[in-house]
């Protein structure tokens, strides 16, 4: 019951947002805003103190009969998988209201689009029933859709449709996969009955194909990565936070918790592919990452490259690899937001995003620099910072399983190094570029509240992953059980 | 002969005809002023009409009557209660217009003679009957398409109808006569003891002819050219009515003849069905691409959804059967909700895409029930039109030939091609700046309200879904 209130209480939240009345100033708008999306995480965070050592199989389940026929069901509940995500989505809702203080035309209908992006987000990782987790995975498009396209950029319009396009053919070819899945088993749909795979393993190889392609496109890996940079590069800070944080988050997750266990004869002849289309995603993002003049753009792609660790992690099918791709989902969600968020407060006081444009910004604006910093270290996966944990985890995981491709992801965290050193010399250090940039003024107390927080998750999952390593491994261990892995 | 359970079985059809009646009497003697009291006398005869066949339902009503060629079954009465429900949007949305004409009373006649045509032809198990019934939908619809004497499309849209209507039932009535001829009966149950076995020429020709001729009524390509046309030139609240209820009453009285009268058959014409539904779903989707207008889109957005529901009769067959029965039930009551809310919004904005410019900061309700409308019609869950498209997936899979699977692929592919037109609404209303100068928002108040229960309907759509599905597996079809 607590699942589903968690879950719902953003619409409930949406709702009140819009009923505010009419003559509510920006300031009681976001404040209200700020209180609804921090009941969710408080709801997020009573489950974990409460019950983070019995998320194996998932617990705090519902289930009620919805479409009887078809073995169709609301079915939902948390297990370690989703977890870690469930909780991120509520922390950076929250602290995406925060973080909106470029938004500020329509902030009611903004913060009601926002939440009801939240409700989807929340859902997916709490959903054990195919068709329930496809709804979810799309409710949070056409929010997302309506973000960046109203609220964007000068560019925006185009940049919208063509995610939309691009990620509702990706969705709605992963559907007619679930439904083959679920209807030849059955019907059913529930992720648990369905775990194992009762299929042959033929019809499992055919239908993992486009389930693999939908989740891929949403990841995104790389040659299917050409809706990401403009969508990115438009959306509103806040926007990016949620887009970046967690949006990835749904396709590398539906791998982790749909196309492994539920097809594990299915996948396996793909698994090297997914393993090479990862490396490409190290490679290939940071090479690109490292032409890109906008400061947004090497954040965008310094964020492919890390998630290719993700897919690297998932492909190897071991106890490490999978433990680590699962870690590296939150700490990719902690340290991109981080970046994303600072970008935008460089953006708007220095008037550019030009990587060659910027220096020396460590004198005026101390507290964002070092911020910065440490958002770049923890995306090149410095020991000290958390995201060195999960890519260290996968790097092994994958090395075990095709040690070539460990290798090469090795090689990428020495390009990261490269581009992120780079990006930081030329914006934080070095000479004053403008003159206009000596009086700028440092991180304000409402930007220092949305970014401290994730520096220091980041540093304190360093020091103590098992906070999440130890809630997520007996579910880790039920994917293995189900791919007969070890 | 004519016992009381006949008339039982009648009373749906029964009811709208007197309503219908009523109602042009009372125009006729009753003073201009009382234009209020014309529309709620034809909106109660709908829900009278949809109480009847509820309870009738609801009762488990199940005979066959006049010499088993009408048969009110469970199947029938879901797709009256379907064109019911229609007619009452439709008349309710009609209130303002035609009390403006001042032909009211005629006009919410007309819809009511549609109505009780589109209700009789679900119920037919007679090939002649069932063309009569046709006949009787379809004549009321080439009036309704032409009513609108201010626009000269109205007449043009009404005139091509007409023409195209002709033919399609000639070819119709054609088929009909073949079949008849090869069978020696125009009764279904006779018909299917006929159809065995490999087919005579002559039975082969007068099934396609038949399918054409439904083709033409469902506006399936190649037979859709009329549709844009009679769509754009109809009332809103005419085109509305006429996309969905004679649609749902034909799609329905296809699916009777096909299953109860040719089962035999169905390697055949599930072919045909698959290549009609691909063709179809193409051909609507890249032509709406181009519509600056939203009528003439919505028209083509109609034909498309033809194809998807023609999609599912191609997996009438093998395991894919109740699912297949299924998905046409759903998806019909899942269009009416969607499509009818769509073309309602045109007489709240208008017809030009423009005009839906800005719309999200001038009149944010109506253009999120526009949104909704939508993204229903390209199929994102949880909206109305998701669970149409899924079960027509959920057949095709359970069916399991090359051919289902073909369609589903072209059905995945369609829904992606579909976004750029729907979407383009929302890209409009959300992203863009009001047109200054525009269209002033034209008549609110009860059109507005049918607006908003649509878009909850759509919206909630999937609650429903569940007990729909178990009403399919004792439709009495199977």
């Amino acid at each position: 019951m607590i699942t589903t209130i968690t879950i719902f209480f953003p619409l409930l939240a949406a709702i009140a947002m819009v009923a505010l009345p009419r003559t509510a100033d920006s300031r009681t708008i976001r404040y209200t805003a700020l209180g609804l999306a921090a009941v969710p995480l408080l709801l997020a965070l009573y489950i974990y103190f409460a019950h983070r050592g019995d998320l194996g199989a998932p617990s705090l389940t519902q289930n009620l009969n919805w479409i009887e026929a078809l073995g169709i069901g609301y079915r939902v509940g948390l297990d370690g998988l989703g977890f870690g995500m469930f909780l991120l989505s509520a922390l950076l809702t929250l602290l995406a209201v925060v973080a909106s203080w470029d938004v500020r035309e329509n902030l009611k209908q903004y913060f009601a689009i926002l939440f009801i992006a939240e409700l989807g987000m929340l859902g997916v990782f709490a959903a054990q029933d195919l068709i329930l987790f496809y709804i979810f995975f799309e409710i949070t498009l056409i929010p997302m859709y309506l973000l960046v396209g109203i609220w964007g950029d000068e560019h925006r319009r185009p940049a919208a449709v063509k995610f939309f396009i691009y990620t509702f053919l990706g969705s709605t070819v992963m559907l007619a996969g679930f439904l083959a899945l679920g209807i030849l088993s059955g019907p059913n749909f529930s992720i648990e009955a369905l775990t194992g795979g009762n299929l042959p393993r033929g019809a499992q190889v055919a239908i993992a194909a486009p389930i693999l392609f939908g989740l891929l496109v949403k990841t995104p890996a790389v040659p299917l990565h050409s809706w990401l940079l403009d969508v990115y590069v438009s959306s509103p800070t806040s926007t990016n936070v949620v887009l970046s944080g967690i949006l990835p988050k749904l396709g590398t997750y539906g791998l982790l918790k749909v196309a492994l266990p539920l097809l594990p004869q299915g996948v396996e002849p793909y698994l090297p592919i997914i393993a090479a289309l990862g490396v490409i995603n190290i490679i290939y993002g940071s090479f690109v990452a490292f032409m890109q003049p906008d400061l947004k753009a090497l954040v965008a792609y310094s964020s492919i490259a890390t998630l290719g660790f993700i897919l690297l992690g998932a492909a190897s099918g071991n106890a490490l690899g999978i433990n680590g791709a699962v870690l590296q989902q939150v700490t990719h969600g902690l340290y991109s937001a981080l970046l994303f968020i600072l970008v935008g407060v460089i953006a708007a006081r220095t008037g550019t995003r030009n990587i060659r444009e910027l220096g020396g910004l460590a004198a005026s604006m101390p507290w964002a620099g070092a911020l910065l910093t440490i958002g770049a270290l923890a995306a090149m996966g410095m020991p000290g910072l958390a995201v060195f944990v999960s890519e260290f985890m996968t790097i092994m995981g994958g090395y075990v399983a095709f040690p070539i491709a460990g290798v090469l992801a090795a090689l990428g965290i020495v390009l990261s190094v490269m581009y992120l050193s780079y990006m930081v010399r030329r914006t934080v250090f070095g000479p004053v570029e403008k003159p206009e940039y000596e009086g700028t003024q440092d991180a304000s107390p409402v930007e220092m509240a949305a970014t401290v927080p994730l520096a220091s998750l980041l540093i304190i999952l360093f020091f103590f992953p098992g906070l999440l390593i130890n809630v997520q491994r007996p579910a880790v261990e039920l994917v293995l059980a189900a791919i007969g892995g070890s | 002969m004519f016992t009381a359970q006949t008339f039982l079985g009648l009373l749906p059809e029964i009811v709208a005809f007197v309503f219908s009646m009523i109602v042009l009497m009372v125009g006729v003697f009753a003073s201009s002023g009382s234009k209020g009291l014309v529309a709620g006398l034809a909106a109660l005869g709908a829900v009278a009409t949809f109480v009847v066949a509820a309870v009738l339902l609801a009762a488990g009503f199940d005979g066959s009557f006049l010499g088993n060629a009408y048969v009110v079954d469970a199947f029938a009465l879901y797709f009256k209660l379907i064109v019911a429900f229609s007619a009452l949007f439709a008349i309710l949305a009609a209130v303002r217009w035609s009390g403006r004409t001042g032909d009211s009373p005629e006009y919410l006649t007309l819809i009511l003679s549609v109505a009780v045509g589109a209700m009789l032809l679900v119920s037919m198990r007679d090939l002649f009957g069932l063309f009569v019934a046709i006949e009787l939908a379809t004549i009321p619809s080439y009036a309704l398409v032409a009513f609108d004497r201010t626009r000269r499309e109205s007449a043009e849209g009404g005139m091509k109808y007409l023409l195209t209507g002709v033919m399609a039932s000639s070819i119709l009535l054609y088929g009909i006569v073949l079949i008849y001829g090869a069978s020696g009966s125009a009764n279904l149950s006779d018909v299917a003891q006929t159809f065995t076995g490999s087919l005579s020429p002559v039975a082969l020709l007068g099934i396609v002819l038949l399918v054409s001729g439904f083709a033409f009524k469902l506006s399936a390509a190649p037979f859709h050219f009329w549709t844009p046309d009679a769509y754009q030139g109809a009332p809103t609240s005419a085109a509305a009515f006429l996309s969905v209820a004679p649609k749902a009453a034909t799609f329905a009285i296809l699916l009777r003849v096909l299953l109860e009268g040719m089962p035999d058959a169905a390697p055949t014409w599930t072919a045909v069905m698959a290549f009609l539904a691909v063709l179809t779903m193409f051909v609507g989707n890249l032509f709406a691409l181009r519509q600056r207008n939203v009528r003439r889109m919505l028209a083509y957005s109609s034909v498309a959804h033809s194809g998807y529901i023609l999609g599912a009769f191609a997996a009438l067959r093998g395991a894919g059967v109740d699912t297949a029965v299924q998905a046409v039930l759903i998806y019909m009551a899942a269009y009416a909700v969607m499509n009818l809310g769509a073309f309602f919004v045109i007489d709240l904005v208008g017809e030009d895409s423009k005009s839906f410019n800005g719309l999200f900061k001038s009149r944010p309700g109506v253009a999120v029930c526009m949104g909704l409308f939508m993204a229903a019609l390209v199929g994102i869950p949880p909206l109305s039109g998701f669970w149409g498209k899924a079960w027509v997936i959920f057949a095709g899979v359970e069916a399991a030939s090359a051919a289902t699977y073909i369609v589903v692929g072209a059905l995945v592919i369609n829904s992606v091609l579909s976004v750029p037109y729907y979407f383009g609404i929302i890209r409009n209303m959300f992203f863009e700046d009001p047109v200054t100068g525009a269209e002033k928002p034209k008549g609110t108040g009860i059109v507005l309200f049918c607006v908003y229960v649509l878009a909850i309907a759509t919206t909630l759509f999937g609650l429903f879904v569940g007990p729909l599905s178990a009403l399919a597996e004792r439709s009495g079809l199977l």
